[in-house]
């Protein structure tokens, strides 16, 4: 590893860590590194503000569907992975008639709320839902990805393994079990049951 | 509504459909090394790309091969599973999977 070339010009280093999430294939073809990545959209919406009514998170693991109240009353709606494979972050259509057909099932008063906006992100995914974390084969080239449907609160610790693992050239060992030679050694690390909703 | 043309059924709305994962041939299970095996069972050619892909259509049980570029998501073709048999043309896109299906076209990934 002697680099990277950017939109503004070389970069001398060493050491290089790809975190970049959707477009994690496409970095990886550069080092010439497979993986079991895939990547589909994910999507979620929010409705315009309605009167306080709902305090918790809501989570249907059988209609695939999370919702909870925001302070300013619009409620944030989720749902599964887009079906098939695609790079683009365009919203559609089947996505909400979807997931307001299952919300409807749980909530039939929500039938006159309106939907204020949508969004599409590109979710990184793996085999076992578990990311992929540390060194790679190729030496200087650090790999934290995979993390598709996962949520934020895990960026603190992989924060502070990571840069370990880059600091010292050797896994953390909070992370041995999301290693990037883990599928060649038949070793999963099962996490499905970890996301909320269902995949 | 998206529209996906069944060799079978003609013009159906995709929802009647489902996705099987990228066209890969697989590896002789009783030559390759367990190193060429994991890399089949579990490695995938993640970039975006025009893509041969299983599909199926759910009503009929129709399986099928489409390709499609994954950054676009626009159907440039539709063909019989026997057309996979048979070797289907280079796709442009990032596929490091060869067209040809020397020990026939595989298991699609939904379909277990």
């Amino acid at each position: 590893m002697v680099g990277v070339e950017t939109t503004r010009g070389a970069i001398a280093t060493s050491r290089v860590l790809c975190a970049v999430a959707g477009f994690t294939p496409r970095v990886l073809d550069m080092v010439n590194l497979r993986t079991p990545i895939y990547v589909h959209p994910l999507q979620a919406m929010v409705s315009e503000p309605v009167k306080p009514w709902l305090d918790p998170i809501i989570v249907s693991g059988s209609l695939h569907v999370y919702v909870s109240q925001t302070a300013r009353g619009e409620l944030v709606m989720g749902a599964s992975l887009d079906p098939y494979e695609l790079h683009t972050t365009r919203p559609t259509l089947d996505f909400v008639e979807g997931l307001a057909s299952h919300m409807l099932d749980m909530f039939p008063f929500l039938s006159e709320v309106k939907v204020n906006r949508q969004w599409a992100g590109l979710a990184d995914m793996t085999p076992d839902f578990a990311p992929i974390m540390g060194v790679t084969p190729v030496e200087g080239f650090y790999l934290d990805a995979g993390w598709g449907t996962w949520g934020f609160k895990a960026t603190p610790v992989c924060g502070k393994t990571m840069s370990h693992t880059v600091a010292t050239g050797r896994n953390h060992p909070l992370i041995e079990g999301f290693t990037f030679d883990r599928f060649s050694r038949y070793q999963l690390t099962g996490e499905k049951g970890a996301a909320s909703v269902g995949h | 509504m998206k529209i996906m043309v069944c060799p079978l059924n003609g013009p159906r709305p995709v929802s009647e459909f489902a996705y099987g994962g990228e066209v890969r041939p697989s590896p002789d299970p009783d030559t390759c090394s367990d190193t060429q095996w994991s890399d089949y069972v579990f490695n995938r050619s993640g970039s975006p790309g025009e893509k041969y892909e299983w599909w199926c259509h759910i009503a009929s049980g129709f399986w099928f091969v489409v390709l499609r570029d994954t950054l676009r998501d626009v159907v440039l073709g539709t063909f019989p599973a026997e057309a996979a048999r048979q070797g289907l043309p280079p796709a442009a896109g990032a596929s490091a999977a060869p067209p040809d299906v020397p020990h026939g076209p595989g298991v699609p990934d939904g379909a277990s």
